[in-house]
């Protein structure tokens, strides 16, 4: 069924969709109503689960581990400052390999105190063993709660996982969403079984004291873990693609890069934009593509080295600064090209919440043109910075 | 919620459609802004939108304001609240204008100055860009959903009815808006840490009490008058108003409203336990 929602309302849906158990949760801007959503699903009878309204992030994500770790398909949902405050337990949830799912909206975090989107939330996140993935617009982002419960809970995997979406830009903007059919999303995602859960028929320890003799395997074990999930995203999407006809790409997608000359790296719905302005610079004859960035988390390294390979520039669009460094997503993708020889641009842009207009998005491509051109281009561009140039 | 509510009609006639708030923080009574991109195909720009086909001005006191048809391309549209004819209404653009008293049908049919759906009536009769039949339809759904059959169909009612009373012609396009200066630093001029001390820009003050300067009883609709007689100053209007425009003229003295700040939310109204104060129309 087709209806006209809020990227908010959407992932409330895929949350039902998925027949989640439990929802632990704490209110915060713009996550807000995904949280309200559910509340109204379950008080109307339209989803079964049990809501646990929290005294704090904090006790959202410890919450959402215990419920986890006994066996419950968990979801929950924050933002910004409410990530900031769950991250101790946000660590603890993957290694412990549980499935929890929890979009975040991202939200600049403070200071400056802002409501509006960067994603210097979930990327403060990124070395804590949690999957993230990063959306383009509202059909996506309720695809990808139920893609997420199926690469979480899936045997090879076992982790907690991220999807994330824009705050105000997807989170509270309406746009058409194919509900998919409660019982396709059944048939495509079977219930959660955990071979050991917390149960006192069967005690199980959990989350002991790990000495210095087990402590590298089990870090090992979680990097395997992360590594196996690339071939995993790669199978639900096809899956996913076959049962309900949308295909995402897997770790990446691509628009518009068989005959590319330079590609713009985006993520998240930078990448909506570019697909609008890829078609306008086509008809003025530029060849450009977009790599869209999907997943962080696992980093897709050499599906970035195939997409890119051949290129006479690279450009990478941050919406966060990892200080003195670049973009966060910049330093990866640099790293990952090693031994590649394009220059590689960064385009810093949108941070808290400025707009990325069309225009903006062109000039991010003209400069990436330049740099394939042998023009000297800075590395690190701060656009419509005030006090920059550039 | 029109700007949701007007791009349900447009997915109900088989368009694409898009709508969203201005990327910003809402207060109550403050001036919202919100758009809605209509296409036949699928809709990518995720951007604000800069050069509107059509401006919906639902509180025409925001002309002393703002620039409402900034932006707009000359063949465009405006569709305004407003008991004036295009005519008379200033724009400082000449465009083809549908006006509509939304306020005052609100107030006849839904009993509350909420001009959301009834202004949306006007715009289909004006641009025809979508149906009345849709409008009605997405009315019907989003509100009902939300509030119930009956007030879905109140609210249906209220854009029918604006439909049949909007009236169009040409603006006036004389005024010249002086648009408010903004103080936009560049990143080495912002004092570090973003620490405000008072100060005065080009543009006007900054820091500590630069806030002064701001005065919204333009937003108002509705101001409050209290009764002396009927209050017996238990201060909760004083506790409750979010813009601190209730003052306190000695302790045991009387209250008295700062008009220049009141945004007309009717907060105090809603909190006085006695009824003390009432609100009344602030422009007519
Ligand atoms: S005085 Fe009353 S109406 Fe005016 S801003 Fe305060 S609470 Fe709102
Ligand atoms: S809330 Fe009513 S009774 Fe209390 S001080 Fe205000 S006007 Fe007077």
């Amino acid at each position: 069924m087709k209806r006209v929602i809020t990227g908010d309302h959407a992932v409330a849906i895929g949350a039902k969709l998925c027949r989640v158990e439990v929802v632990p949760a704490y209110p915060i801007t713009p996550q807000t109503l995904i949280i309200e959503h559910i509340a109204e699903f379950i008080n109307d009878g339209e989803m079964d689960a049990k809501f646990m309204t929290m005294e704090s992030e904090h006790s959202v994500m410890s919450a959402a581990a215990g419920a986890s770790a006994a066996g419950a398909r968990t979801f929950t949902a924050t933002a910004s400052q409410g990530l900031a405050y769950m991250h101790e337990m946000v660590y603890a949830t993957a290694p412990l390999r549980l499935p929890v799912v929890m979009a975040n909206v991202n939200r600049s975090l403070s200071t400056p105190p802002g409501i509006w989107i960067e994603y210097n939330d979930s990327m403060g996140e990124r070395d804590s063993g949690w999957l993230q993935v990063y959306v383009e617009d509202n059909q996506e982002a309720l695809d990808m709660i139920i893609q997420s419960y199926r690469i979480a809970e899936d045997k090879r995997v076992l982790l907690p996982i991220m999807p994330c979406l824009d705050g105000f830009v997807l989170s509270h903007t309406v746009e058409p969403v194919e509900v998919p059919d409660s019982s396709e999303v059944d048939s495509f995602l079977p219930p959660y079984e955990p071979d050991v859960f917390l149960d006192p028929e069967n005690p199980a320890l959990m989350g002991m004291l790990m000495p210095p003799q087990y402590f590298m395997e089990m870090r090992r074990q979680t990097d395997k873990a992360v590594e196996s999930a690339k071939e995993v995203t790669g199978e639900v999407n096809r899956e996913f693609a076959k049962v309900f006809g949308r295909d995402y790409g897997g770790l990446v997608d691509t628009y518009m890069m068989e005959d590319a000359e330079i590609a713009l790296i985006t993520i998240g719905t930078v990448t909506s934009t570019a697909r609008k302005v890829v078609d306008d610079m086509r008809r003025a004859g530029k060849k450009v593509g977009i790599v869209k960035l999907r997943f962080f988390r696992p980093f897709p390294a050499d599906e970035l080295r195939s997409a890119l390979s051949g290129m006479g520039a690279v450009g990478v669009v941050d919406r966060s600064i990892s200080y003195n460094g670049g973009g966060p997503v910049f330093g990866e993708v640099r790293s990952a090209l090693y031994g590649m020889t394009m220059p590689v641009i960064n385009h810093l842009a949108g941070i808290g919440g400025r707009d990325v207009t069309e225009k903006l998005i062109a000039t991010m491509f003209e400069l990436t043109l330049k740099a394939a051109n042998g023009e000297s281009v800075k590395p690190v561009i701060w656009h419509e910075t005030r006090g920059e140039s550039l | 919620m029109a700007a949701q509510t007007l791009a349900e009609a447009a997915v109900i006639e088989g368009n694409y459609s898009v709508a969203f708030p201005f990327f910003g923080a809402e207060r109550r009574g403050a001036p919202v802004l919100a758009f809605t991109r209509i296409d036949s195909g699928k809709i990518y720009s995720k951007t604000q939108v800069y050069y509107p086909d059509c401006v919906v001005v639902l509180d025409d006191s925001l002309l002393d304001t703002i620039d409402v048809v900034s932006g707009l391309k000359p063949e465009g549209f405006v569709v305004i609240n407003s008991k004036d004819v295009p005519e008379d209404i200033d724009l400082g653009m000449e465009v083809q204008t549908g006006a509509v008293d939304a306020t005052s049908v609100a107030l006849e049919i839904l009993k509350a100055p909420i001009t959301n759906t009834a202004i949306l009536g006007a715009f289909a009769k004006v641009t025809g860009i979508v149906s009345i039949g849709s409008i009605e339809e997405a009315i019907k759904r989003r509100f009902g959903e939300k509030l119930g059959e009956k007030i879905g169909e109140r609210n249906a009612l209220a854009a029918r009815t604006a439909y049949g009373r909007v009236v169009s012609g040409k603006s006036m396009g004389v005024k010249r808006l002086e648009v408010k200066k903004q103080w936009l630093p560049r990143y080495q001029e912002i004092p570090v840490g973003g620490a405000l001390v008072k100060g005065k820009t080009s543009a006007g003050l900054i820091g500590p009490g630069s806030f002064i300067e701001n005065k919204v009883s333009g937003w108002a609709t509705f101001r409050p008058v209290r009764d002396r007689e009927k209050c017996t100053m238990c201060l909760l209007c004083w506790l409750y108003c979010p813009e601190g425009t209730i003052i306190r003229i000695s302790d045991k003295g009387d209250l008295m409203t700062n008009y220049d700040y009141c945004k007309g939310c009717g907060i105090c109204a809603n909190e006085c336990p006695v009824d003390a104060i009432k609100m009344v129309r602030a422009r007519v």
